[in-house]
């Protein structure tokens, strides 16, 4: 009988946890231990703290230099590209601390490479690269024939897949006493954003300054980078600009914690668990 | 803070620049490729182009691909994979790239369907490397073959003999060879600077955590036809052939070659070896899962013994690095750069920092108070120095730059099949030490192929 098999990793300075359905526990344990070698292999080309990481040597380009770019770094940017013009600046891959030196660059779609127009590009997609990695994770389940499952990134990132036996979603809650709800997700990803972990550590790449909305936000997209990017993006951008953001994109929906619980916005509502 | 970021971050990048017109201008120059417009994007031009196959998509075969997809005039026009999963993989790829190359289950065919390639990329599993080198040296091409060079020292002899045979080009793949880092601190700080002083001491490591053995999706099985053919006993075996006696060589080869081949680059042959290891962990394997080795180094200045162990069941130890050690200094080496160090005995006075960072072979590290405060506190910290070496490519692509400048006739190999042969050896011996449970002497006659 199928079960649900939860397996975890450190990566990304956080951990990753696969839950997978399947009848066979040692077939769950191989296929985990093939997404936790994906997630490192994506965090070794996209993270800026490993030196010899492709993001970390995207800064040495100069202006007009190009660099070419293994298939998922370029994928990452892509999103990342698409994510910082949807939200109007509100995400960005490269945020503060290259806004200040005008960081300017563009995809070269032929050439699968980006180039340097300006500034250092000191990329960050620590707002985008979990989402990402947890998207790829999903694509790797599917390729096992394994499309029951939940994929978490250190609690703030979560791919959902089909559910599992017996269920309608995967139960994930969001908002806390009260207010809290409790989602069934289902081929979706909801990621949440918010201060009270790592303190006022975002920054609003439109202005430099430290974001202001005090309570979490918590957005639900097809996929992962997607969702991963819009969240960290509510957490600068006021309600009236998230609701312009929305109105774009009919697959995405925002949870908003406030004083009166928590508030919906967007076409998107997964279902009550 | 972010300011204070921005300076270190365009320090560095002056760093390189500013370097290139101190004494290790020439060697830097060589390193900072990715700093001149287009470098680092590959862009063909017809006439020099080299057509290469490749060999293998596994894990190494991808990153292989990858470094080769950024050297400019080469092209892979042909994937080779036994698996239908990893070549389709492969081929998707490559296609996704605009670069359409043909496929092929089987080397043999390559060989006979392919008439206009110049070079062979080889990442299979070690008990396929020898009969593969060997049929495409004698077929009149170059190689490229990762390390180890076969599993056992009769296949490894008999590539370095066709090499010789053919007169074509045997590349090793021990790409810390061609790294820059590892050239400019072995010629410059431990060669011609001495840094070190008398080296009496090496060690070297390469510890992993616990792992689940490699899988497979159950659709992507090869047919139990498929995996006779090509020396398997089942998929599992296939996945997992380091693990196996017949098809690898264990953590030893599999990890233990790069470091061991530091070591015998560095310091030359070793006179013996004894070893302890063992199967103690993992219950479905054929090789130790953990060895600790000792190798005595016999230098011209006197005996140096080098320590490696290998761990499979722990990661403990800060992962993977050699490090060299004399009565002056102690120099630390790894592929990652953040884990590279180097100290100095309070007694070495034959040359001064200043001389080291005057001639550029060590760089100061900024420090990062601000410059125009002096606060009184704590007491401060000594200087630390760094190597001074950037460079701006993943760590495999200097080595099959290197391979592919000689496959031209500009370059010479770093690390040709003769050369390789000396690590592979005493490699082996290690192997062989652990089952014996002796220390086994070394000649320098038998180490030559």
């Amino acid at each position: 009988m199928a079960e649900v098999h939860t397996f975890r990793h450190h990566a990304m300075a956080t951990y990753f946890e696969v839950r997978v359905v399947h009848e066979e526990r040692g077939y769950a344990a191989q296929l985990a231990q093939a997404a936790f070698d994906l997630v490192d292999g994506l965090e070794s080309q996209l993270s800026r703290f490993r030196t010899n990481s492709e993001v970390a040597r995207m800064a040495s380009l100069g202006p007009g230099e190009t660099m070419r770019l293994s298939e998922p770094v370029y994928a990452c940017l892509e999103i990342a590209d698409r994510m910082e013009r949807a939200t109007g600046g509100a995400f960005s891959a490269t945020p503060v601390a290259v806004r200040v030196q005008l960081a300017r660059w563009t995809l070269l779609r032929q050439e699968s490479a980006i180039r340097c127009d300006g500034g250092v590009l000191q990329m960050d997609l620590g707002a985008i690269g979990k989402g990402f990695a947890l998207d790829r994770v999903a694509e790797l389940l599917r390729t096992w024939d394994c499309g029951a499952f939940l994929v978490v990134a250190g609690g703030s990132s979560i791919v959902a897949g089909e559910p599992p036996p017996g269920a309608a979603g995967w139960t994930c809650g969001v908002g806390e006493g009260e207010a809290r709800r409790e989602l069934g997700l289902t081929r979706a990803a909801l990621s949440g954003s918010g201060l009270a972990v790592k303190g006022n550590h975002i920054v609003d790449p439109r202005t430099g300054q430290a974001a202001l909305r005090q309570e979490r936000a918590w957005a639900v997209a097809d996929s992962g980078a997607e969702s991963d990017a819009l969240s960290t993006s509510c957490i600068v951008l006021g309600d009236a600009e998230i609701e312009e953001v929305l109105v774009k994109e009919a697959s995405w929906g925002v949870f908003l914690e406030g004083g009166e619980g928590v508030r919906m916005l967007g076409r998107r509502l997964p279902p009550v668990a | 803070m972010v300011k204070s970021f921005l300076k270190r971050f365009l320090n560095r990048r002056d760093f390189i620049n500013a370097s290139a017109v101190a004494g290790a201008g020439l060697l830097l120059n060589s390193c900072k490729s990715g700093t001149t417009p287009g470098a680092t994007a590959a862009k063909p031009s017809s006439q020099n182009m080299l057509h290469v196959a490749l060999i293998g998509y596994g894990e190494e075969g991808k990153v292989l691909l990858e470094s080769m997809l950024n050297i400019p005039d080469i092209k892979v026009v042909a994937l080779c994979d036994i698996w239908e999963y990893h070549r389709g993989e492969g081929l998707r790829y490559l296609s996704k790239l605009g670069n359409e190359v043909r496929g092929y289950e089987n080397y043999e065919e390559l060989l006979a369907k392919e008439k206009d390639l110049q070079a062979v990329v080889i990442a299979t599993p070690d008990f396929t490397h020898a009969p593969m080198t060997n049929a495409c040296l004698k077929a009149g091409l170059d190689v490229y073959c990762e390390k180890m060079m076969s599993n056992t020292i009769e296949g490894a002899r008999s590539m370095v003999q066709t090499m010789r045979s053919t007169g074509k080009l045997l590349q090793i793949g021990h790409q810390r060879r061609s790294n820059p880092r590892y050239l400019f601190t072995r010629n410059r700080l431990l060669g011609e600077a001495k840094f070190c002083g008398r080296l009496t001491a090496a060690q070297g490591q390469w510890n992993r955590a616990v792992k689940e053995d490699f899988g497979w999706p159950k659709k992507y099985e090869m047919p139990q036809a498929l995996l006779t053919q090509y020396g398997y006993k089942d998929m599992h075996q296939f996945r997992n052939w380091r693990w196996y006696k017949g098809l690898g060589g264990g953590p030893l080869s599999d990890l233990g070659a790069h470091q061991i081949d530091i070591f015998n680059w560095w310091m030359g042959t070793p006179s013996s070896v004894m070893a302890s290891g063992g199967l103690d962990y993992y219950k479905n394997h054929d090789w130790y899962d953990n060895a600790m080795v000792i190798y005595e180094y016999p230098l011209a200045t006197g005996m140096a013994r080098a320590f490696y162990q290998v761990q499979t069941t722990t990661s403990a130890g800060g992962g993977y690095y050699e490090t060299f050690s004399g009565d002056d200094g102690t120099i630390k080496m790894s592929e990652d750069p953040s884990v590279c160090a180097i100290y100095r005995e309070a007694r070495a006075t034959g040359v001064s920092w200043d001389d080291l960072t005057e001639k550029g072979y060590v760089h100061l590290k900024q420090p990062t108070t601000d410059a125009v405060k002096v606060d009184v506190r704590e007491t401060a910290q000594l200087a630390e120095y760094d190597i001074p070496v950037f460079f701006n490519k993943p760590p495999h692509q200097p080595h099959l730059e290197n391979f592919f400048s000689a496959v031209r006739g500009t370059g010479k190999l770093n690390c040709p099949a003769d050369e390789a042969f000396t690590s592979e050896y005493v490699i082996h011996k290690a192997n062989e030490a652990i089952a014996a449970k002796k220390k086994i002497d070394i000649t320098p006659e038998e180490v030559k192929a």
